[in-house]
């Protein structure tokens, strides 16, 4: 049902102008889980990675399996959002922010695990490429390197791809707003006065933008990928992993949107805003996901087992019928057993449907990741030197994990609170789409005038 | 021509006695773990001597291999390495910079070997246990990564001394510390460019191989695969 | 190597203290003057002895100037001094042709071991509590002459009792001569006993020493559980004489191992012969009585060796392969081809040790292997047995070397009339016997034990006075080995380095309290240090022709076998073997054991540690963390399990075993070996120290503990005489270095 815009920035600006007892609670608890885990990494750092579970030959464990999960996860957000803009896709509307907002925070917090899991974080510095008075750059034939300009790429990109289209909301706040946060939603609004023209180059920046990310969004996770298939460990150096990866990715990310979505819809009254259609439609691509996921994991596996190579064949038994087939199997039942029947059936695709199928695909694809790691990891090429003793995460590990989720949760929970996390101007814009294509075409027209006019005058000098 | 450091060990020779690792941690101030950080697989053998059972009692058979770092010719630890810690020197060794290494650990993964070792803790030394470090190699400290070097302080070493005296490096001159403490001599080190040297003649044996060839690694170790006996054969050579 | 005189030169930096690792920046110390003259950064090789087993290696040291943390006269100092930093083999050594063990290396830490005794301490409290105060020498020499000068003057024979390891040149001339001038007599004790071998080659060839094997001119090796690769005999000089046998152009020669327990040794096998404990002997006459039977050998070639051997001369039926083959499990046709191999293919050279002559029937089966050996024609010749001619210039002519069966002289001489004194040196016979002994509380009922030892263990805990000898590579060494070469050899080597600590040599110790006692003592010996002693006994060697150093005066001799680490002749010169000169007739006798095979069903093998040998090394951490050999641990102890055996008994990997004999129980974790028997169940030697440095004490289980007091015919240990039960008790942890046991795992879990 249509909403006046008056409605609309009053129900879409509401959390921005109030704090309950319960947000302050709950932030604090989440703030809490982040300052341990910074004890944690303090502790690490000041007593060495030992302190970790992970062990010869076992080198990549928590972190790295977090590092592939906060990145995979991020993929949702800006690729939806592009995707969904250059498909102008209508129904998007209200989704794009909350899955832009999610990209963003994804990547900061799973390109903190670079740095996390090294031997020596404070030199973390030399993966920049800067004139060292050694005369010594970084490597770029490694893909670890290629992992720290594709991912700051890609945070560059989302954050302008978020910021955009923030900024007529920014100046929509900054017209309510008094005294200090004013000042603030002034200066980030960067003069905002809604003039066709300045719409018409945010439309255009947009479209830009919608572009142009896409291919980074793709290219950072088959990079994170080659982190491991560029290595000649056994069931690793897998032609199949960059295209696997990133269908992973954006499984993940889509399942991270769906939960985030719904958490918002209840906490902050959005129920006419975030409709059941919205996560329909998501719940389809959840599905659309999933079974392509189920194929590249058969493929990927389907060709292991023919191939029958003796290295690959340990690790592919140790995951399937081994020590790790609980965690395999488990990641099955989350990843396909659980979501197909709820998203197949129109009946079970519900909000309260897809939130489960969703939780079960976040544990399914942070599972998955664990899989790729340290079976392979643990049984290498000479028997000898494999595992002699299962990896075991210590209560570091864990509690940086869990820090991770309680950060994310406290970020988008104070993100909420200062910009309204559905892109108020859009949803108006969205109320009246003819209207919108109109304006944008009259806009146009407009800008051109006005230039034209510009050039007369000028010329007329 | 350059030269290409390389090593021959015959398995034939090899009777697993271990005293190469324990050179190795003399030679190299590598520290022991303790009992709690050895159980969580946190120890630094730089050599190791592999063991494994064929059979079963009472055919059973067990054989010995000892495994150190490759020194491989296509090294998957170096390209790898973000920082160029880990690199391919001008005599084909695979030189690991301690103080480049921010311990991503990338190159463990990625060597099919699993020679290399990782400091998870500074290393500690009960005084006066330190007096006894090789002050020609550094001191590993915390979130570095280090793996066999062929003694490159005894190769450093023995260059600038022939260089000093204006000669040329005499074959077996020098050894890695495994190399010269092998009872057996079942360990053969030298440059595997000079034809005329020992550990090249080795390497073109009718019973050399090497280990995980098909990872492309090109390693510049040759192992002898152990010999057979046959009585009557043996026998007419005599 | 009198350290006195040292002035003290004001506050060196902090910045030199923190080099040296002390960690903390603002502590001073004191610079001592240094007491030699070393350039920074140069080596220097000193030749030296490496005494952590009987081998008695040559080495050499790498030498360089450091600073080192020591105290003088009670104050803490830094003082610039020569380093021991590395142990090589000395490459001119006839022993170790350059070479060295595991052990040779880890020796670098005794020296500098954090928990060595650092200067004369007596007991404070209770006898056995280890709580001990710094004296200074003047008072623990006062202390000592107190208690072993009136003994000097009462002369009464049994009064002092000197322990020691064997020992070898001046060392022990010095500490025989000692313990007879005080009324005592020397007693030498090791685990590994040499008894049995020397024994029997008494018996066989008229030579009381472990043979010196020519492995590199031998075409086939049969060992019956002699881990010679590893531990036993001269390891070093056996391994080098191996890698050459295997590769000589034209002929690799065969080796063949019987054992119960794959050991490191056998591992190399090219044929492994699984065979129960104690039927060793026996299988070594069924290959005899194949050669006699099938005419291999002309009928006398075994001589006096032979007949001596009941049933010999009638062609030894009772051991025909059939019927011993049905005894031990091994296949008729497998003992009648190795005969023939053996006798086609020489020189072949047999060899017995180890668990094999530590059973009840050892004598007899070490004297069947000499039978064979003779019979093969490899006793005394090129690729067989043969001896060092310094060892039977040394007195090995007679029996009586060190035994672990001396500790039973020890027992009876403590019953009949309890010594006044007790001197303590190199030997832990509270650890390396059978609880069953009770060694311990023996030991206890003698008033005054004092030792010399470096470290404090459970046999030197019970000391009231403690004189720590310098570390070897801080000492003068000297001695003959008693196998390894054939040539004519006496290892002498000044000090590696002064010592770091406030020590003393044992031997000028002895000398000093000798002097000072006069009389008979000062008579028995006269030399005014250790150092003099040991060039005395040199000067016997200057004159012979072909040997390794030619000098023109005595001095001149002296100081270049110095700085070669010894004298050794250019040629072997095997020792002349007589032959069989005993007459009694030896049966191989069934071996006995300890505890009936119903209740206690599983044969229990100590084994030798390739790391910490008889428990000795466990004190040193490179040796706790080097993986074992077979079993790739380390840091503890284990029970290896056969898999099948474990299945049957519901045992997993790392399971909290208890082993329990008529004598005793230990508990260590399970490994489940693929080497092993199923009705026989192995632990390392080594482990299981109550007191032994911070890096021993409290870790792991020894078996030597609970063993029955079996012994060889000759009095000597049968640490293979055990019978034990097993069961689950718990959850243990193994630290392992190797993950997979085999190769092919697919289908297996690992072990």
């Amino acid at each position: 049902m249509q909403k006046t815009p008056e409605q609309i920035n009053e129900d879409l600006l509401r959390p921005l102008q109030g704090t309950g007892n319960v947000y302050r609670v709950v932030l604090a608890f989440f703030v809490c889980v982040v300052i341990v885990a910074g004890y944690a990494f303090g502790h690490q750092i000041d007593n060495g990675i030992g302190v970790a579970g992970i062990r010869r030959p076992v080198f990549w464990g928590f972190y790295i399996t977090n590092f592939v999960f906060w990145i995979g996860l991020s993929h949702a957000g800006t690729l939806i959002s592009a995707i969904l803009r250059l498909c102008n896709a209508t129904w998007r509307r209200p989704v794009t922010r909350c899955a832009e907002v999610i990209t963003v925070f994804a990547l900061s917090i799973g390109a903190a695990f670079p740095v996390i899991h090294l031997g020596r974080p404070w030199v973390a510095f030399w993966l920049f490429p800067y004139p060292s008075e050694r005369g010594i750059w970084p490597n770029i034939r490694s893909p670890l390197l290629w992992d720290f300009f594709a991912i700051n790429t890609y945070l560059m990109g989302s954050v302008t791809f978020l910021l955009l289209p923030m900024i007529p909301d920014f100046a929509l706040v900054r017209d309510r707003a008094v005294g200090f946060r004013k000042k603030i939603y002034s200066a980030l609004s960067l003069g905002w006065s809604g003039t066709p023209k300045q719409w018409h180059r945010l439309e255009t920046a947009m479209h830009i933008m919608a572009i142009a990310v896409i291919p980074v969004a793709v290219s950072v996770h088959s990079i994170v990928s080659w982190d491991f298939a560029m290595a000649p460990v056994p069931m690793w150096h897998s032609t199949i992993f960059a295209p696997y990866f990133v269908c992973g990715a954006i499984f993940s990310g889509i399942a991270a949107l769906i939960i985030a979505m719904a958490l918002l819809r209840k906490f902050l009254h959005l129920e006419e805003y975030l409709l059941p259609i919205h996560f329909e439609n998501l719940g389809k691509l959840l599905l659309v996901m999933s079974l392509l996921w189920v194929y590249f994991v058969a493929s990927e596996r389907l060709t292991a087992w023919y191939g029958n190579e003796p290295a690959e064949m340990t690790v592919f038994w140790l995951t399937q019928r081994g020590s790790f087939s609980p965690l395999f199997w488990t990641m099955v039942f989350c990843n396909f057993i659980l979501p197909f029947p709820i998203l197949a059936i129109k009946k079970l695709r519900t909000i309260t449907g897809c939130v489960i199928a969703s939780i079960g695909v976040v544990i399914g694809m942070w599972l998955e990741r664990f899989l790729i790691i340290v079976p392979s990891l643990s049984r290498k090429y000479l028997p000898y030197s494999w595992a002699t003793s299962a990896y075991r995460p210590t209560w570091v590990e864990i509690t940086i994990t869990a820090g991770t989720f309680a950060a994310m949760v406290m970020l988008y929970m104070l993100f909420s609170k200062f910009i309204p996390i559905i892109s108020v101007w859009e949803l108006k814009a969205g109320q009246h789409p003819v209207a919108a294509e109109e304006y944008a075409r009259f806009a146009d027209g407009q800008t051109r005038l006005a230039d034209e006019l510009e050039r007369s005058e000028a010329g007329a000098e | 021509m350059a030269r290409q450091w390389g090593m021959v060990i015959d398995l034939d020779r090899c009777t697993g006695c271990e005293a190469c690792v324990v050179a190795c941690h003399a030679e190299n101030n590598i520290d022991t773990v303790g009992e709690d950080q050895a159980a969580r697989g946190r120890a630094k053998h730089w050599i190791r001597v592999e063991r494994y059972y064929e059979g079963e009692y009472p055919d059973i058979k067990a054989k010995f291999m000892p495994v150190l770092c490759q020194q491989c010719a296509a090294a998957p630890c170096e390209p790898v390495c973000p920082t160029f810690a880990s690199y391919h020197t001008a005599e084909g060794l695979n030189g690991q910079i301690y103080n480049r290494c921010i311990g991503t650990r990338y190159c463990a993964n990625a060597c099919p070997y699993t020679v290399r070792f990782f400091n998870w803790f500074n290393p500690v030394w009960d005084e006066p246990l330190n007096l006894q470090f090789n002050p020609d190699v550094s001191i590993r400290s915390v979130g570095m990564m280090e793996k066999c070097t062929f003694c490159v302080q005894r190769i450093k070493a023995a260059e600038i001394q022939a260089e000093a005296e204006k000669r040329p490096l005499k074959d077996g001159e020098f050894a890695p510390a495994c190399v010269q403490t092998c009872a057996p001599k079942a360990m053969v080190f030298g440059d595997l460019n000079d034809p005329t040297s020992e550990v090249a003649r080795l390497a073109r044996s009718n019973r050399a191989t090497k280990l995980l060839e098909e990872t492309g690694a090109r390693p510049q170790v040759t192992y002898l695969k152990r010999g057979s006996w046959n009585g009557a054969e043996n026998a007419e050579n005599a | 190597m009198q350290r006195r005189d040292f002035l003290k030169i004001s506050a060196a930096s902090g910045a030199v203290a923190a080099l040296e690792g002390c960690g903390n920046p603002d502590h001073k110390l004191i610079q001592f003057i240094p007491e030699e003259d070393l350039i920074p950064g140069i080596a220097t090789w000193k030749p030296s002895v490496c005494t952590l087993c009987q081998s008695a290696c040559g080495t050499q040291v790498r030498v360089m100037q450091g600073d080192a943390e020591v105290v003088r006269n009670g104050q803490l100092g830094l003082i610039k001094m020569g380093l021991a930093k590395k142990i090589e083999g000395n490459p001119a050594h006839p022993v170790s042709h350059g070479k060295l063990c595991p052990r040779g290396h880890a020796a670098l830490q005794v020296t500098y071991h954090p928990d060595r005794i650092k200067g004369p301490m007596a007991v404070t409290g209770q006898r056995g509590s280890g709580e001990y105060q710094l004296i200074s020498w003047d008072e623990a020499l006062k202390r000592l002459q107190a208690q072993l000068g009136p003994l000097a003057t009462a002369k009464q024979k049994g009064a002092l009792l000197f322990l020691t390891a064997p020992l070898i040149g001046q060392r022990r001339t010095i500490v025989e001569g000692f313990a007879q001038a005080f009324g005592g007599s020397p007693v030498e004790f090791e685990l590994f006993d040499r008894s049995v071998l020397e024994e029997a080659n008494l018996q066989s060839f008229g030579i009381a020493a472990m043979p010196t094997i020519d492995l590199s001119h031998s075409n086939y090796v049969i060992s019956f559980g002699a881990d010679f690769l590893g531990t036993w005999n001269s390891p070093v000089a056996q391994s080098v004489g191996y890698g050459a046998m295997r590769e000589r152009p034209g002929q690799r020669g065969k080796f063949v191992q019987f054992e119960t327990r794959v050991s490191q040794t056998g591992a190399n096998a090219d044929e492994w012969i699984a065979c129960p404990p104690g039927m060793e002997g026996a299988i070594a006459l069924s290959l005899a009585h194949v050669i006699l039977g099938d005419k291999l050998r002309p009928a006398n070639a075994a001589g006096a060796l032979g007949t001596a051997i009941d049933g010999w001369s009638t062609g030894l039926t009772e051991y025909a392969p059939e019927k011993t083959a049905a005894q031990a499990g091994i296949s008729a046709a497998t003992i009648t081809r190795i005969a023939h191999e053996s006798a086609s293919n020489g020189p072949a050279v047999v060899l017995i040790g180890d668990l094999a002559t530590a059973q009840t029937n050892g004598l007899a089966s070490a004297l069947a292997v000499n039978a064979l050996n003779m019979l093969l024609g490899s006793a005394g010749k090129p690729g067989g047995i043969e001896f060092s001619p310094t060892a039977v210039a040394g007195g090995a002519t007679a029996s009586g070397r060190g035994a672990n069966g001396s500790i039973r002289d020890v027992v009876q001489l403590i019953n009949s009339s309890v010594p006044k004194a007790l001197l303590l040196y190199g030997a832990n016979p509270v650890f390396a016997t059978p609880e069953a002994w009770q060694v311990k509380a023996l030991l206890e009922k003698v008033p005054f034990i004092a030792s010399f030892g470096s470290f404090v263990d459970e046999t030197s805990i019970l000391a009231d006075l403690i004189l720590p000898d310098s570390s070897p590579l801080e000492s003068w060494m000297d001695g003959s080995p008693e196998a390894g070469t054939t040539r004519m050899i006496v290892n002498v080597a000044p000090p590696a380095m002064n010592p770091i600590h406030e020590t003393r040599s044992m031997p000028d110790v002895l000398l000093t309290i000798a002097q000072q006692t006069g009389g008979d003592a000062a008579k028995a010996l006269p030399w005014k240090s250790y150092e003099d002693a040991v060039k005395a006994s040199l000067a016997q060697y200057q004159s012979v022709k072909g040997g390794s150093v030619t000098a023109t005066s005595a001095d001149d001799f002296w100081s270049k076998v110095q700085a070669a680490g010894g004298w050794w002749s250019a040629e072997a010169e095997p020792a002349a073997i007589r032959l069989g000169e005993t007459g009694t007739t030896i049966r191989t006798t069934t071996a006995q054991f300890d505890g009936d095979p119903e209740q206690y069903p599983f044969y229990f093998l100590p084994f030798p540690s390739q790391m910490f040998y008889d428990g000795s090394l466990a004190n040193l951490p490179w040796m706790q963390e080097a993986p074992d050999p077979m079993s790739s641990a380390m840091w503890g102890s284990w029970v290896e399990v056969n898999p099948a055996t474990a299945q049957k008994l519901g045992i997993a990997q790392a399971d909290l075993i208890e082993v329990a004999s008529q004598h005793g129980t230990v508990r260590a974790p399970a490994m489940i070996s693929p080497g092993i028997a199923p009705n026989a169940v192995a632990m390392p030697i080594g482990q299981g120290h109550e007191h032994y440095t911070r890096y021993a004490s409290g870790r792991g289980a020894n078996p030597i503990a609970i063993l029955a007091p079996m012994s060889t015919e000759n009095g000597a240990l049968a640490w293979g005489a055990t019978r034990v039960k097993i069961s689950k008790v718990g959850v243990g942890r193994l630290a392992l270095f190797g993950g997979s046991f085999r190769e092919d795992e697919i289908d297996r879990e690992p072990r």
